[in-house]
């Protein structure tokens, strides 16, 4: 067993929201007022237009695999006993693109259009990550 | 409509190029391996120390103003003087902006290169071994990445890696074939930090690190430099060697993220690639050496189709055919690149370049009647990218 823990995440001040919002097994993302464009990872102004008003607002979490890899080798102690672990990039339904794990499935049967849903993964720290399942 | 950038076509040369040794130099930091090169490429120029006036290089991420302390060991005042920091992009870049100074009157000799110690920073110690980042920590995701186990440069190359396998049926052999032929290349230059063979059987039982990347997917921790002599072509010609004349460059750089667009499909080599072709007035049927910026095998793949040497999705088949070996269609990374020879984010294929158009190497090294070579950077955070093209004065 490792007995090192899996990094929290460390917000960035633009980020808090996210995080607290994750904690209530809730996904959200900031969306433009002006063009009603989601973006992810969150700042302050919208890069699909640059207007700044904007408000959080909850993402149906489904998506799909963009893309994925499987790490086999261990480059961080806590992860030692998950490999083969699988890190993906999720485009969600509302467009934005994560990068994200993925639960519920071996990772030799992940494929590129995997259908996925976000689930949350509760960690001893405090924070719940977003992970995706298959839908 | 007249390619405005065709005024900088073949106005400055590389009049001289170096390299620092190649790859293990413990107790030689960053900075003395790129005074060791840069050194050696003003020899090789013939030119005066005390001519060089401009200095544009790039430094390990954690140095500051890195080409005060260049200049500082160097002995030079610059007129002109900055560190560039575009990743692996930034050496072609740099060379972009001593012609762009040269033209304006800013300098006359600009000395461009790049150094690392990656091999030994990573080396020093058990906890660098077992950490093996070259980066700062102050570049380390703090989220978003790090909680679901995300680390590394190989991983984002490999989530292109992987969706090209997805859309366009690319195999593992397919990137074997790169590993294997420049490791053959780099069999035959001395200098190279590899010195094994590499056969297609032991790149299929390699140690995977991030599927589909394995350990032969992944370019080299080195300590390693490089440095070139820029001036105008008509001073180039007055100097020891035959000058290589600057024909083309671009540059491109999809900010908007590696994981925005198809951006891990379509890389920033496209349309850097359509710039230093526009200004060079030359097509991809016009190169005769390429030198790729082979971070990872995959990324030798997606450039080959971004500068238009085969079609996108087409890489696969366009490299199983031998293309990239010596004498195939196009001999690519000749000194075994940043997978066999060393890594330096990309200064090494510059130097390359420059000594295949010399026309100097022994046979069995020299790409025959080599005119013209194209030679790419890649980095930042895999967005960044340049290209230069040069060729043989006439
Ligand atoms: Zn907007």
């Amino acid at each position: 067993m490792s007995d090192t823990a899996k990094p929290e995440p460390r917000p960035a001040p633009e980020s808090v929201l996210f995080w607290e919002a994750a904690r209530r097994h809730k996904l959200e993302l900031p969306q433009c007022s002006a063009c009603g464009k989601h973006w992810f990872p969150p700042t302050r102004a919208c890069p699909h237009c640059l207007s700044a008003d904007f408000a959080w607002s909850e993402v149906s979490g489904r998506g799909e695999v963009f893309s994925f890899v499987i790490y086999d080798r261990v480059y961080h102690p806590a992860f030692a006993d998950e490999v083969p672990y699988v890190v993906a990039l999720i485009e969600l339904a509302e467009g934005p693109r994560m990068i994200s794990g993925i639960t519920g499935i071996a990772p030799d049967d992940v494929r590129c259009g995997m259908k996925v849903r976000a689930v949350f993964d509760d960690r001893p720290g405090g924070a719940s990550v977003p992970v995706f399942a298959p839908a | 409509m007249i390619e405005p950038s065709r005024d900088l076509r073949d106005i400055c040369a590389i009049a001289g190029a170096g390299t620092s040794r190649l790859g293990r130099a413990p107790g030689v930091s960053s900075l003395d391996l790129l005074v060791e090169a840069a050194r050696n490429a003003v020899a090789d120029s013939g030119i005066h120390p005390r001519e060089i006036d401009g200095i544009i290089c790039r430094g390990p991420d954690d140095i500051y103003s890195h080409h005060q302390m260049i200049g500082e060991r160097l002995g030079i005042n610059a007129r002109f003087s900055t560190t560039v920091a575009n990743g692996g992009a930034s050496q072609i870049l740099s060379v972009a902006l001593a012609v762009m100074a040269i033209r304006h009157g800013l300098a006359t000799t600009v000395l461009c290169g790049y150094g690392r110690d990656a091999w030994s920073r990573t080396h020093s110690s058990e906890e660098t071994r077992v950490r093996n980042e070259t980066r700062p920590d102050s570049q380390l995701a703090s989220e978003f990445g790090p909680e679901h186990g995300y680390y590394g440069a190989a991983a984002a190359h490999a989530l292109g890696a992987m969706r090209h396998m997805h859309l366009y049926g690319t195999t593992k052999e397919h990137f074997g074939r790169i590993a294997v032929d420049f490791r053959e290349h780099a069999l035959r230059n001395p200098d190279a930090q590899m010195k094994k063979p590499l056969t297609m059987e032991e790149y299929r039982a390699q140690r995977s690190i991030v599927r589909p990347f394995g350990l032969y997917d992944c370019s080299l921790r080195s300590d390693a430099a490089g440095a070139m002599i820029v001036t105008s072509a008509a001073r180039a010609r007055d100097l020891k060697q035959p000058p290589v004349l600057i024909k083309g460059f671009g540059t491109h750089n999809n900010l908007r993220g590696w994981t925005a667009d198809d951006n891990m499909i379509v890389t920033a080599a496209k349309q850097s690639g359509e710039a230093a072709y526009r200004m060079a007035g030359l097509g991809s049927g016009d190169i005769d050496t390429a030198q790729i910026y082979d971070c990872f095998t995959y990324m030798v793949l997606a450039q080959l189709e971004d500068y238009g040497f085969c079609k996108k999705g087409e890489g696969g088949p366009f490299v199983a055919s031998g293309a990239l070996r010596l004498d195939g269609a196009l001999p690519t990374n000749t000194s075994g690149g940043q997978l066999s020879e060393a890594h330096a984010e990309g200064v090494l294929q510059i130097v390359e370049g420059v000594r295949q158009l010399r026309h100097t190497y022994p046979a069995g090294r020299q790409v025959k009647d080599a005119e013209i070579a194209l030679i790419s950077g890649h980095g930042g955070n895999q967005v960044c990218h340049s290209t230069l093209i040069l060729g043989r004065d006439r």
